[in-house]
């Protein structure tokens, strides 16, 4: 019995390893930085890229197709440039720029053409500041009221 | 606010240590020795873990008070409601960082624990290295709260803010609102069967009592959690616009891990309470269901891998893979210590017997398991290895897991016809062979009528066995019982063996979600169009017309309505009107689509308005047709009552098969 049981286990194990070494191979995709974009010279058929949506112009065409046009950069090195996106698709809730995304698509002559996009719950954020917030929203209003002190 | 929040918590933390302390030191030689001690000890755990409850509770009401009365001295409640907000909303709010969701957390395992420590009536060792346990996961969790991610911490101001930052409207939802408290209640109540089963190894109480304890924890559990996936990807469905549910994101699958090593430890122990067989497996499979449910925390916490879910990558998840590594250890070593008692007292006779479906259960379930973390982690791993970091989406789950729960299905047509200890071939294809030629006969029916997908088909027809298998089953013992009245036995067969159609109707339940995830994914319609009011298109058995497209200003957006007359096609008739919105927010110059959507039991019509152009004289749609899509969450339903029928059933009512303890 325990053999027959010791062969059940083998065949599982290797069965499984063989769909999954296949299904990997076949569908893995680097992820990759904007920036590590922005410097290649070659193409990738399949990649995933995470960032942030650019402060540039976000196009957004909705006939005959949804299609919406983007730049992504690096959240922590904006410097280092932006690559250009081509997403087909509906443009997901909450997209806007400064939010960070997630895309799938692939990388040919210079522009990301990506088929998946989710954009981040912007709940996941660097905490507000408050302060600064605050700081911004009476200098621009010219408010003088005055605001109560925390204990 | 926030320093009665601390100090409830420290509180609560000193609690859980001496629940420790006192739990361990009961299992010990020396209490076993002296009877009073051992009372007396497993008395003072017990109460010192309803300390914990009582202190993290009061923490807890202190938070959702404070979000209540709009109190912005403290930072979690600033940043995540707003004055205007619904009070529900601000109640929801407590989870909807990452503070107060560790918090959430900390309340239900305190609350599962002090129902553990008040409704278990046993003064033994067991109990006492069970509260030990409990008190271990309690206080790991409020260590985190206390130390790493406090939501009792002064807002970043040198004033009060008369505003708070408000809870992002995607939130704003009451699926939203059930559905973490769901998953949470599902993670923590493992804890419990977690907690005996390493009580039980620390005490060497080896027997099947612990089983015996924790079967209802065990299916409450998987209750809790069952309901939680399904209405998150309810959520997600009627929420987000994509016209789908599940997208293999890594924190979907966080949850659903334990979800899977939870539904394979639920079927395993079955063996053990009968045969005495499988303790070894039943050990690590609810190790590891514990353990993954902090691992799922764990990824949601740590940022290790991109997901839309994810909270702040933060510096806690190292503290994670501690606790994860602490867990590994002393079950590993618990495992290897008290190996003699662990081991069967019977051994499998034949490969076609329950008992060796049940192994095959295990490994088809870890398998998958296997498979869907090996996507969750291939970005870390990749890295490791080879330097890049590379990720699998969606096609890598589906290529593996589709399989594999195809199996699954088989398996539960099969498993059930199969006696304990030695089945054989030709009794399994006795009462395989009716319904195996309907279900062919509803094949041939399904590619006659252009279903040609070779997964699809199996589904569907796995599906049918599933439940016909049930009904004939259900017919026999009938007729067995009642033989001249057929109809009047059916009653009495449910009643003699309700706890095993209670199982069967989950099983009918997983059929019922299996057709409904199938024709949705399978024979899904799309279609992407523009239209001025007045035009028509054409999808599926449906023609939609546009009749008008409004647009309404308010204070912080726009809304635009399309209205959609939606028309039999065949007929002609008019069934209803769909009116999708867009909302343009100013201040980010962010849009949110609602969907709108049209449920029968054939199909689901769903409907996204994609844009407005030429200042209202056309709008842009995204249209799908979803067959049977209601019949994922009737299935869901489904299993959830036949669970809870289950966990019901009295623990004296003689209708329980009566355990081998």
């Amino acid at each position: 019995m325990n053999v027959r049981f010791l062969i059940l286990v083998v065949v599982f194990m290797v069965g499984g390893a063989a769909m999954i070494t296949q299904a990997t191979r076949s569908g893995a995709a680097p992820m990759m930085m904007p920036s590590d974009l922005v410097q290649s010279k070659n193409d990738f058929p399949r990649v995933r890229v995470a960032g942030r949506v650019s402060e540039s112009k976000v196009t957004y065409e909705i006939t005959p197709k949804a299609i919406l046009y983007f730049s992504i950069e690096d959240p922590k090195h904006p410097e280092r440039g932006s690559v250009p996106v081509v997403y087909e698709g509906v443009r997901p809730d909450m997209f806007a720029s400064g939010r960070d995304v997630i895309l799938d698509g692939a990388f040919v002559a210079g522009t990301i053409q990506a088929t998946n996009l989710l954009t981040q719950c912007p709940s996941k954020y660097e905490a507000p500041d408050p302060e600064k917030l605050y700081k911004e929203k009476h200098k621009t209003e010219g408010s003088s009221a005055k605001l109560a002190t925390s204990v | 606010m926030n320093n009665f929040g601390h100090i409830a918590l420290a509180g609560a933390w000193l609690a859980a240590l001496v629940g420790v302390f006192l739990g361990l030191y009961s299992t010990s030689k020396a209490a076993s020795e002296k009877s009073g001690l051992l009372t007396r000890l497993v008395e003072g755990a017990s109460r010192a873990t309803i300390v914990v409850f009582i202190g993290i509770g009061s923490a807890t009401a202190a938070l959702i008070y404070g979000f209540l009365t709009n109190d912005y001295t403290n930072q979690y409640v600033w940043q995540f409601s707003n004055r205007d907000m619904a009070a529900l909303y601000k109640v929801t709010a407590l989870w909807g960082g990452m503070d107060g969701s560790m918090l959430l957390w900390c309340f239900m395992l305190a609350l599962v624990s002090a129902v553990v420590a008040l409704t278990t009536t046993a003064g033994t060792r067991l109990f006492g290295g069970t509260l030990a346990v409990a008190n271990s996961s309690s206080l790991f969790f409020i260590t985190v709260v206390l130390f790493l991610t406090n939501p009792f911490r002064a807002v970043r101001a040198s004033f009060i803010p008369p505003d708070g930052n408000g809870l992002n409207p995607l939130l704003q939802n009451p699926l939203m609102a059930i559905h973490p408290p769901m998953l949470y209640a599902g993670f923590t109540t493992f804890s419990v069967p977690f907690a005996f089963c390493i009580g039980a190894l620390l005490s060497n109480q080896l027997d099947n009592i612990w089983l015996t304890l924790t079967r209802r924890w065990t299916l409450i559990a998987w209750l809790f959690l069952t309901v939680g996936i399904i209405l998150g990807g309810g959520w997600a469905y009627v929420e987000l616009g994509w016209g789908g549910f599940w997208a293999w994101d890594p924190v979907e699958n966080a949850s659903f891990l334990p979800w899977l090593v939870g539904t394979a430890y639920l079927h395993s122990v079955m063996v053990q309470q009968r045969k005495g067989m499988l303790k070894t497996w039943n050990v690590a499979l609810v190790a590891l269901t514990y353990g993954l449910t902090v691992f799922g925390t764990f990824l949601t916490r740590s940022g290790i891998v991109q997901s839309v879910h994810a909270f702040a990558s933060t510096d806690v998840g190292w503290v994670f893979l501690v606790y994860l590594g602490f867990i590994f250890c002393i079950t590993a070593a618990f495992l290897f210590i008290r190996r003699r008692e662990l081991q069967a007292t019977a051994r499998i006779e034949s490969f076609v017997s329950r008992e060796s479906g049940f192994v095959l259960n295990n490994l088809i379930f870890l398998s998958i398991t296997f498979a869907t973390a090996w996507g969750v982690m291939f970005p870390v791993f990749s890295e490791w290895l080879t330097g890049t970091k590379q990720t699998v989406g969606v096609p890598f789950y589906n290529a593996v897991n589709v399989p594999l729960f195809l199996l699954l299905l088989g398996l539960m047509v099969v498993g059930p016809m199969m006696g304990w200890r030695k089945s054989s071939i030709q009794s399994v294809g006795r009462q395989l062979l009716a319904p195996l030629i309907s279900a062919l006969a509803i094949g041939a029916l399904l590619i006659w009528s252009g279903v040609t997908s070779f997964y699809a088909l199996t589904a569907y027809c796995f599906a049918w066995l599933i439940v016909v298998s049930v009904m004939l089953e259900l017919h026999r013992g009938a007729r067995a019982l009642s033989p001249s009245a057929v109809a009047a036995g059916y009653p009495l067969v449910l009643k003699r063996h309700r706890e095993r159609y209670a199982g069967h109707l989950v099983h009918i339940g997983v059929a019922v979600v299996a057709v409904g995830i199938t024709a949705s994914m399978a024979h899904k319609m799309e279609r992407e169009v523009t239209l001025k009011p007045g035009e028509t298109v054409e999808i599926g058995r449906y023609r939609l017309s546009l009749n008008t497209i409004d647009v309404e200003q308010l204070k912080n957006f726009e809304r635009y309505f399309a209205k959609l007359d939606v028309i039999e096609a065949k007929t002609g008739l008019k069934i209803e009107s769909l009116k999708p919105e867009l909302r343009h927010y100013f201040k980010n110059n962010e849009t949110t689509t609602e969907v709108a959507l049209r449920t029968s039991l054939r199909d689901d019509l769903y409907t996204v308005l994609v844009g407005v152009e030429d200042g209202g004289k056309a709008a842009s749609f995204k249209i799908y047709v979803n067959p049977l899509q209601i019949w994922l969450w009737i299935g869901g339903v489904i299993m959830a009552l036949g669970t809870l029928i289950i966990v019901l059933t009295p623990k004296n009512s003689p209708v329980r098969v009566r355990h081998t303890v």
